[in-house]
């Protein structure tokens, strides 16, 4: 416990100095208090119990400090030209001379939260910390409350955003561990439509870790849709914590890519404010070497009519470990919900493992609720037949591995995001090097 | 353009093949027929490589070739095709990727360059007229969800793809009807030319009305036992494999 005790201090003594952090204590009874309460969780903490920090903690960090990044880096990943918006942040500090928004017109506000504190408080204040994120364990409140800064997305009632939005989150340690932590915001109006993407790469090999929270507000009929596509380096650590408040009627769709990282932590909750809303969580992960990627979704239908479904699937390979949890609550009067959900393993090696874990609590009598969850390995079979047809042993294995994977992908919405994800996703299945995944190497001349 | 020299295979140490003899000219179309149980597939799983059965002993030549130091891909890419008895389903992996994945390695080896995609597509229609393929098959994932008579007609259309040298059809009438299997000959007749060669293994005669062979064999207990003209197997047909059996036993 008293070691315990010390990695919390040592984690909090880094935002005792009088750094900038967001102001956002204005809106909030003081967070403080929950941060005091809640423990770093531990495998003794439920939810947690296959994934330990133990090894992420052994390192001392210290905060990330802003750092410019090359324009190369930056082009690497604008994965569908000049028309999107894009927002640049590096350790959660905005690079606002990187970054490009050509859709703020009207009311609509593309930017980073610490800017709009300025021109839209108000709409802040409304919506910060009312999904639950805030309180919900000692990550996200850290997050709260010591926050660099991050994206604030707001699209009015009735727009429709013909081009998505593109965070880029990087982190470079410049030769030192570094903790950052990166705060966002997005806000869908009534009738409104739009696509983001969320993506999160590494621009050094430094051991780092990564605190993002994420808050989104889909209100009366629209429709979000949003991608988060992860691509750290090998000693990067990443948690990564949505948080989605659905209102009447809207849609909300998720379709996460998780490729590489050392240790990566997904959460995505939903709550429903009103009834008919729908929503779809997709994702793939594959990790590979050592690596550990858990996805943990909690979906709670607390009104009638809801629709919600999952599907996510995972290549593990070499001595990697993934973790699937998902998480379906059914108030007692959420009745006609409709909750499906299917997690899909194959394991390439026998040393590679995964835990799965369905999690139902159903309330009401009248509801539709399934769930599935396979295990299993490359069909030998499969693989002797298109080899007798001539296909060598590698490309059988990966047109299998694609198969297995490729309707998750097909869902994504954005062609040449969906393009790329292909792409790269093919690159590391052949066992190619793939530039731009994993780390990024900063070249001395830049 | 095959020699197959006392061929033995086991499977868990158990003897499947004992001494196979075996040679096949270009322009010839062998039957191999026997009671269930005399190794008839295992033999056909031999030629195609599979490495669950252990090649104790013998050789196989094709042409001029030792085939049993190639893998299987090796095999195909130099001429050699198996139609499976039980075609395997590949989810999400459409025909056309698999047909195209297939086609290109066959290229290389050659020394040609991969057929450029519009070429490829049309290609791939004259072969699925061939064996009269519905269109639709071709946008679906390999075998998934076919009926018994469209997995036998995708094994055709494929060595219609590959033009293979050697093909071997094992056991492709079983689940036939009448009609099926009447298309699935066909498209394996059409494709006979006076330079390539079948081994047709079956159980019955029937296939026999319609792929006429040269030669008929009678493998029994891991042996080719007797071989004849095309009359063998219409003889085999009213007699049964009990005669064969009993005078095998006793030698």
């Amino acid at each position: 416990m008293k070691q315990e005790n010390n990695i919390k201090n040592d984690l909090l003594n880094l935002f005792s100095e009088d750094k900038e952090f967001l102001p956002f204590r204005l809106f909030n009874e003081s967070i403080k208090n929950i941060i005091k309460e809640k423990e770093i969780p531990t495998s003794k903490t439920e939810q947690w119990k296959n994934t330990s920090l133990d090894a992420i903690f052994k390192h001392k960090f210290e905060l990330g400090k802003k750092i410019n990044v090359p324009n190369q880096f930056v082009d690497t990943f604008s994965f569908y030209g000049s028309e999107a918006d894009r927002l640049v942040f590096v350790n959660g500090f905005f690079i606002e001379e990187k970054s490009q928004i050509s859709q703020n017109k009207d009311e609509i506000y593309i930017g980073s939260l610490r800017n709009a504190l300025q021109t839209h408080k108000e709409i802040i204040a409304e919506n910060y910390c009312k999904t639950g994120l805030c309180k919900h364990n000692f990550f996200t409140a850290i997050n709260s409350e010591y926050s660099q800064n991050g994206a604030f997305i707001y699209i009015p009632d009735n727009v429709v955003l013909e081009n998505p939005i593109h965070i880029v989150n990087f982190i470079h340690g410049d030769n030192k561990k570094v903790f950052s932590q990166t705060r966002n915001l997005i806000v869908a109006g009534k009738n409104s439509n739009a696509k983001i993407i969320s993506s999160y790469h590494s621009l050094s090999e430094d051991f780092t870790l990564n605190n993002v929270a994420t808050e989104i507000i889909t209100k009366e009929h629209s429709n979000l849709q949003f991608y988060i596509f992860e691509g750290e380096g090998n000693s990067a650590n990443l948690i990564n914590n949505t948080f989605v408040n659905q209102h009447e009627g809207s849609t909300f769709i998720s379709n996460t890519s998780t490729m590489c990282g050392n240790l990566v932590r997904n959460e995505i909750h939903i709550d429903y404010k009103g009834e008919h809303c729908e929503t779809d969580l997709q994702g793939i992960y594959l990790p590979d070497k050592e690596q550990h990627f858990d996805n943990f979704i909690n979906i709670k239908h607390s009104k009638p009519n809801c629709k919600s479904n999952q599907i996510y699937k995972g290549i593990i390979d070499n001595k990697a470990k993934a973790v699937f949890t998902g998480k379906v609550y059914v108030a007692r009067d959420a009745q006609k919900t409709d909750a499906v959900q299917s997690n899909k393993n194959l394991l390439l090696t026998d040393s590679a493992k995964v835990f799965s874990r369905p999690q139902l609590e159903i309330y009401a009598d009248d509801v539709s609720c399934a769930h599935g969850s396979t295990t299993g390995q490359l069909d030998q079979e499969a693989i002797f037949y298109m080899k007798t047809r001539g296909i060598s042993e590698r490309k059988a294995k990966t047109l299998l591995m694609s198969a297995f994977i490729g309707d998750v992908l097909d869902k994504i919405e954005i062609s040449a995001y969906k393009d790329y994800v292909k792409y790269l996703l093919n690159r590391r299945l052949k066992g190619q090097k793939v530039e731009g995944l994993c780390s990024l190497q900063i070249c001395p001349s830049c | 353009m095959l020699q197959i020299i006392d061929l033995k295979a086991e499977i868990n140490g158990k003897e499947i093949l004992k001494g196979i003899n075996l040679e096949i000219k270009p322009g010839e179309v062998h039957a191999i027929m026997g009671p269930n149980g005399s190794g008839k597939s295992t033999l056909a799983s031999v030629l195609a490589g599979r490495d669950i059965f252990n090649v104790t002993g013998g050789k196989v030549i094709f042409k001029g070739k030792n085939l049993l130091d190639l893998s299987p891909e090796e095999r195909s890419r130099e001429g050699i095709f198996l139609a499976f008895q039980y075609p395997v389903e590949i989810p999400g992996v459409s025909i056309t990727n698999f047909m195209r994945a297939a086609l290109d390695e066959h290229r290389i080896h050659k020394g040609l360059k991969p057929m450029p995609a519009m070429e490829f597509l049309k290609y791939m229609k004259e072969k699925k007229a061939l064996v009269e393929m519905e269109a639709k098959l071709e946008g679906r994932a390999v075998n998934e969800g076919f009926s018994g008579g469209e997995k036998k007609k995708n094994e055709v259309f494929q060595m219609a793809m590959l033009e293979p040298d050697l093909a071997i059809l094992d056991e492709t009438d079983s689940g036939l009807d009448i009609d099926a299997l009447r298309v699935v000959a066909n498209g394996v007749n059409k494709l006979r030319t006076k330079d390539n060669a079948s081994i047709v293994i079956t159980h019955y005669q029937r296939l026999l009305d319609f792929i006429v062979p040269d030669f008929v064999h009678v493998l029994y207990n891991g042996k080719i036992v007797k071989s004849g003209g095309k009359e063998l197997a219409l003889e085999l047909e009213e007699t049964g494999y009990d005669e064969i059996k009993i005078k095998a036993d006793r030698s």
